[in-house]
């Protein structure tokens, strides 16, 4: 009986030490839109909140509009603003995708591993394939998720006269940056 | 014979009048370019009187587009720790609030600056962040604080289950299907004093 109630608590241990969804609340979104004539379109979003399926592979993140804080007020303004992001309308964005080479992935081994994730990803109401090249780090029980790539903002409909006068990059770099525990 | 001849040296002009001996003509013609050079300084100076105030404004309005540029350009946002609070909340009470009308909410306090009273339920370090939270351990709703660059010392010292006091600029609140619970974002946050 001990030894039947000792191999449960032993299994129920080793199942929440080793829960196959991992998430946190503050992941780290950063885009840089910046031109050769203005740099202070760029912004960091510190409070994200992402899931990491380590058994699927499949990843998230959900990504509040507003929480993108930026140094200068009038262009944070300028990026929730109808013309940019429409804040109050589009609140957040989500990615929903999967590590395209999961098995390539020891989470049980300490290293740094090369991955592809594809997904969709939903921005000022507009959804759109996307394919992004990686990292997933592992040391011991944490994992860090490392990614960057470029989004068209003329695919989600992103318009702004500042992008028109080439204030805002067309196409600004996000990199994404995950710790699971 | 000319009428010239007949009043000899006497020259009259087509009218009868006597033409004006030549030296006169010649100081005559010496006045009109004189009058002429004078009357064009004049106009000219006239002209330049009014270039001057154009071109005067014209600088002014330069140099003051020119400053609005620059203020603008180098617009940064106060530290957060002298800014005045719009409200000051107590942790639970605001969920509370956010979840009852979300809409309602987050028309009211999303970009205010607010004073957040409540306990540390969680610390979250990262490379660049600190995030602390308060979760209302009923239903899994959370407010969540990232720093200000300058105060994320001030973060890291703060003791998960203590009462604190958080100033930050609210972002919003909105639901999370991932984590299924309602949220709400603060920015450029800093320790309360």
């Amino acid at each position: 009986m001990k030894k039947t109630i000792l191999s449960l608590t032993m299994v129920l241990a080793a199942g929440l030490l080793f829960a196959q969804k991992k998430t946190t609340t503050s992941a780290v979104i950063s885009f840089d839109a910046t031109t050769p004539i203005d740099a202070l379109p760029k912004a960091e979003n510190k409070t994200v909140i992402a899931s990491l399926d380590i058994k699927s592979g499949t990843i998230a993140f959900e990504a509040a509009i507003k929480s993108f804080a930026f140094s200068n007020p009038k262009i944070q303004e300028h990026f929730n603003n109808k013309g940019w992001m429409d804040s109050d309308q589009f609140a957040t964005a989500t990615f929903k995708g999967s590590i395209v080479n999961l098995k390539e992935v020891k989470f049980n081994k300490d290293g740094t591993y090369a991955v592809t994730v594809n997904g969709d990803l939903t921005m000022h109401g507009e959804t759109r394939p996307v394919s992004a090249k990686g990292f997933i780090t592992v040391r011991g029980k944490l994992i860090v998720a490392n990614a960057e790539f470029t989004v068209k903002l003329e695919d989600y409909k992103v318009n702004g006269g500042a992008i028109a006068a080439g204030k805002v990059s067309k196409e600004p770099t996000i990199k994404v940056v995950a710790e699971f525990n | 014979m000319p009428l010239s001849e007949k009043n000899g040296n006497k020259k009259l002009t087509g009218h009868g009048r006597k033409k004006l001996p030549q030296f006169v003509r010649s100081m005559f013609k010496h006045y009109i370019f004189v009058y002429y050079l004078a009357y064009n300084a004049g106009l000219k100076q006239k002209m330049m009187n009014r270039y001057k105030k154009w071109l005067i404004g014209l600088v002014i309005l330069l140099l003051a587009g020119a400053a609005v540029i620059y203020y603008l350009f180098t617009l940064k946002y106060d530290d957060t720790a002298i800014v005045k609070a719009d409200y000051t909340v107590n942790a639970m009470e605001f969920i509370k609030e956010f979840k009852q009308d979300m809409a309602a909410a987050n028309k009211k306090y999303s970009e205010k600056i607010i004073v957040v009273n409540g306990t540390v339920s969680a610390i979250e370090m990262a490379d660049t962040t600190a995030n602390i939270k308060m979760i209302d351990t009923t239903n899994g709703a959370y407010i969540i604080f990232a720093f200000q660059q300058q105060h994320l010392g001030e973060a890291k010292t703060i003791k998960e289950g203590g009462q604190v006091s958080i100033k930050g600029s609210c972002s919003n609140g909105a639901f999370s299907s991932i984590m299924e619970a309602e949220y709400i974002t603060f920015k450029r946050c800093a320790v309360n004093k």
